[in-house]
């Protein structure tokens, strides 16, 4: 028996030792990327940087590779005035996730700077903070999500065609709406690849990346205010990985955000970044869309495999938008309704979040998974999503956002379709799970000549979408292993003059510039800022004439006192427009919407010259 | 206690140890989905199904209506079921229901194998379902050859080790830690998450030397008490961490399965403690009932002394 147990034990021992040497040694399987940090020469030490300019405020983030021991933990920002670097701050570098923040107030954001980011030990690496384009007339924003590096489904192909992309429209600020890095347990390694990938183009214009699940280690995410997740796939709510990774990932992809409107920590000590940056007369709202969400597991009926997932079409909406679940949260819904309000040196409004405001898929995974609603888009809690977009459509707000895998174009409503927000979720850069807009019912008010897919629909949720546009991957996708997935990059550019907005939908690996490249079906699709709260129900006030270009104009209903919405006109004359039935008191002012010009207004009402100064 | 009763305890250990494995599982696939997608939404599983004349929307569906991987995946849950009963049900002589419990056993290889697929082909995913495969298997040849049968018994030192290696690769970082074992660890025990990580180390290097120790007399039985515990004690962590007065049922339907289906964790070690009361202790009673001594044991003998059998 000796022998036996002899024998057994040295077979577990070899057994298990072998495999695991092996399988730790050669971790390269097809179809896989393996993440590592690689040694650099100590010339080399600073791997990207990325900045936003605000308010007069410069916010730069200098990414670094491990610094060897002894070597100085100090790095500086110089910039070029008259042919002479002048430093301009200093930051000590956080040796978790290797960050050297930045901060320079009065910066004068009226003339570009080259920069260059010093180390002593030799590194140095160079851009350009840009003017403020307040005078370009049309701000370009690029717009990512999605960026597997996986070979299965062409993560590992060249980003070099973005990059010249982005190079040919000068794009004035970037967007990454989230899963910058889809490796759950090294960020660190996975964002200094993503800085080798786009640093080239970060470098030089205002960069927004925003954290979402993948990047902060899990696969779904509803942070309900830092709890603590202990449920696989996480729906229970909360954080899985612990509060310090979340707070390495968010230091490295956040921190030279303007600063959070709101810097209260939440739960496990992790901070918030939620804000707006104003940038060429554009204002852009930077939010938090899971951070305060609560998690699905346990609050609502289960309605399907998953707690997050409803299969059953015949379940009731109602059912599931509980009391108690939180979609952006107080703080952020605060923050929106002063944001909405304000158009200080803002022409226009745009909302920049993880996810889009409704279910937008109905097939979701490898092939014909059809979902009748997802709980992670941002369709639930439907009272959160109406709140949101009630917010939203206050100041006239487009909303640009990625996660679903999935490019569309929705026109959003509330009370009735299409009276709310638009809505552009982009194509992922590289597309590691296959979702399509594929309702079972062709939708209602179509335009001419549409795909059934388009029109007016009712999500999972029962929310009111109107769609414009799907980038549907192919049913089997072969051959071209990026495009076959609908895998790209949006484009959005907000045309401060005409005060319109045109969504671009561009496939990898053309050449944007070249009048025969094609974008996926349904683009480009131009919008009035208007739009974005146009209910068809409505009428006009009256035609209003300023004294004044461009003023900003508030609405407020007379009966409730709410504010019905506030805008920067675009010239001296504004119809504008309101529900019928109802009075309102409408104030103007150059830059704040501060005296009232006209009571008990309403629709149908007569033209008015309006005095300001 | 007799040696009669307390075979017949062993027995009826190991039973409820598979029933508990099953039964959670089968909740798993009624209830929630097993979590085969990943092995059948795949090019590689078209492919077999094309070369067998199925078309991709027989294979999966049309969307509006089901596949045969929606419709197999919906079918596997009633093997589960099927099985947990043979658990209740099978005696000594049940040949069919061992097959049918055997089955069982290649079940939850399939899916340990899933799961090893779905956690980017991690070897400690694979290893540690080890102790939950084997339980049926173990059930089926403490009814066949004994509770104190040396296969038996290998078997379940080997179930044990799976479990207990797997669960320590991961709690000692050989392999990325899932995020569930330091949350669960933070919450239960309020500690900040370097402290849980540091005590779930300690507990990594306690998996292995256990795993080590049950192959010496001196300190199998201690190695094997503590191995009952602390498998005990993370199994029933799941609920006591994600539960709450606040949810739906408590939270139930979304934890205690996580518990349940974990029993072999703790049942197992517990089995192997129990068997290896000294061995001068212990009596066979030749007997005609389901505990199993088995079929070419003496059918009326009187005491002896166990010196072949059990592994010492």
């Amino acid at each position: 028996m000796k022998f036996i147990k002899w024998l057994t034990l040295s077979l577990l021992v070899v057994l298990i030792a072998g495999v695991a040497v092996s399988q730790q040694k050669n971790q390269k399987r097809k179809g896989r990327a393996v993440l590592s940090v690689p040694k650099v020469a100590k010339k080399d030490l600073i791997c990207f940087a990325l900045y936003t300019v605000h308010d007069n405020t410069l916010k730069l983030t200098a990414q670094l590779y491990p610094l060897p021991a002894g070597d100085s933990r100090t790095v500086g920002l110089e910039i070029k005035k008259e042919e002479e670097w002048v430093e301009v701050a200093r930051a000590t570098v956080i040796e978790r996730g290797w960050t050297a923040p930045f901060r320079v107030e009065q910066w004068n954001d009226s003339q570009s700077y080259e920069y260059r980011v010093v180390h002593e030990a030799g590194s140095t690496y160079t851009g350009t903070i840009r003017k403020n384009p307040v005078d370009k007339g049309e701000i370009v924003m690029a717009a990512f999500t999605g960026n597997s590096i996986h070979p299965a489904h062409g993560g590992d192909i060249s980003r070099e065609d973005i990059i010249a992309n982005v190079k040919r429209i000068d794009a004035d600020v970037l967007f990454f709406a989230g899963d910058q890095v889809y490796d759950h347990f090294k960020h660190y390694a996975g964002w200094l690849k993503f800085g080798r990938d786009f640093g080239e183009i970060i470098k030089d214009r205002p960069t927004l990346c925003l954290p979402d699940d993948h990047d902060a280690g899990q696969p779904n995410l509803w942070g309900e205010s830092g709890k603590v997740s202990t449920l696989g796939g996480a729906s229970d709510g909360g954080y899985s990985r612990p509060g310090d990774y979340v707070k390495e990932v968010e230091r490295a992809q956040t921190s030279h955000f303007p600063d959070p409107v709101d810097p209260h920590k939440i739960g496990q000590g992790i901070g918030v970044w939620f804000t707006n940056l104003n940038w060429g007369n554009v204002d852009f709202a930077i939010l938090e869309d899971r951070k305060f969400k609560t998690g699905p597991a346990g609050r609502v009926p289960k309605q399907g495999p998953r707690p997050d997932h409803i299969r059953n079409p015949d379940y009731d909406p109602a059912s599931v938008d509980v009391d108690g679940a939180v979609l952006l949260g107080e703080r952020q819904l605060k923050f929106l309704d002063q944001w909405s309000q304000d158009w200080e040196k803002a022409d226009m409004k745009v909302a920049l979040s993880a996810t889009i405001f409704c279910g937008g898929a109905h097939i979701h995974g490898g092939a014909n998974g059809r979902l009748h609603a997802d709980m992670d888009s941002n369709g639930w809690p439907q009272s959160g999503r109406d709140r949101a977009l009630s917010a939203l459509r206050k100041g006239f707000a487009f909303h640009c956002a990625g996660d679903q895998h999935l490019a569309t174009i929705f026109h959003h409503g509330l009370r009735s379709h299409r009276d709310a927000i638009w809505s552009f979720c982009v194509p992922s850069i590289a597309n590691l799970y296959l979702r399509w807009w594929e309702p079972l019912k062709p939708g209602a008010n179509r335009e001419p000549g549409s795909p059934i897919y388009t029109g007016d629909h009712l999500d999972g949720f029962d929310n009111k979408v109107t769609n414009y546009a799907a980038a549907n991957p192919e049913k089997k996708p072969a051959g071209n292993i990026l495009n076959t997935r609908s895998a790209g990059f949006g484009v959005v550019r907000m045309n401060t003059k005409k005060r319109e907005i045109t969504m671009e939908c561009w496939p990898r690996n053309v050449d944007i510039s070249d009048p025969g490249a094609r974008q996926y079906q349904g683009w480009p699709r131009t919008i009035s800022q208007l739009d974005n709260y146009d209910p068809p129900s409505w009428g006009k006030l009256g035609k209003l004439t300023f004294d004044v270009e461009n003023p900003v104009v508030q609405l407020v209903d007379e009966t409730s006192g709410e504010i019905l919405y506030t805008v920067r006109v675009n010239g001296k004359t504004f119809s504008p427009g309101a529900p019928k039935g109802r009075a309102f008191t409408v104030k103007a002012g150059r830059d704040q919407a501060s005296a009232v010009i006209l009571e008990e207004a309403e629709v149908g009402g007569s033209a008015r010259d309006i005095r300001v100064k | 206690m007799k040696p009669l009763q307390a075979d017949s305890l062993l027995v009826l250990l190991l039973r409820v140890g598979a029933f508990l494995c099953l039964a959670g599982w089968t909740w798993v696939h009624f209830y929630w989905e097993g979590p085969y997608g990943v092995l059948l939404w795949n090019d590689s599983s078209y492919a077999l199904a094309e070369r067998l004349g199925i078309d991709w929307e027989d294979f999966v569906g049309t969307g509006a209506d089901d596949g045969l991987v929606q419709r197999w995946i919906g079918l596997t849950g009633w093997f589960y079921l099927a099985v947990t009963v043979l658990t209740m049900t099978v005696r000594q002589k049940s040949y069919i229901q061992m097959v049918g419990l055997l089955g069982g056993g290649l079940l939850l290889g399939v899916l340990a194998y899933a799961k090893f697929i779905g956690a980017q082909r991690q070897l400690p995913m694979l290893v540690e379902h080890g102790g939950q495969i084997l339980a049926p298997v173990l059930l089926v040849l403490a009814l066949r050859l004994g509770v104190r049968h040396s296969l038996t018994i290998i078997a379940a030192m080997i179930a044990m080790v799976t479990t207990f290696v797997g669960h320590g690769c991961y709690a000692m970082g050989l392999w990325p830690m899932p995020a569930t074992f330091p949350a669960i660890t933070t919450l239960i025990f309020g500690v900040e998450h370097e402290t849980a990580a540091a005590m779930l180390w300690w507990a990594g290097i306690l998996d292995f030397l256990v795993c080590a120790g049950i192959f010496f007399k001196v300190s199998r039985r201690s190695c094997a008490l503590y191995a009952a515990i602390w498998g005990l004690l993370t199994a029933v962590a799941r609920p006591v961490a994600g539960m709450s007065f606040s949810l739906n049922y408590w939270g139930a339907d979304q934890f205690v399965h996580e518990a349940v289906l974990r029993a072999p964790h703790f049942v197992i070690p517990l089995y192997l403690f129990l068997v290896w009361r000294r061995s001068d202790q212990i009596e066979t009673v030749a007997v005609d009932s389901d505990i199993g001594t088995g079929p070419d044991a003496p059918q009326k003998v009187g005491p002896r002394k166990m010196t072949g059998s059990p592994i010492d």
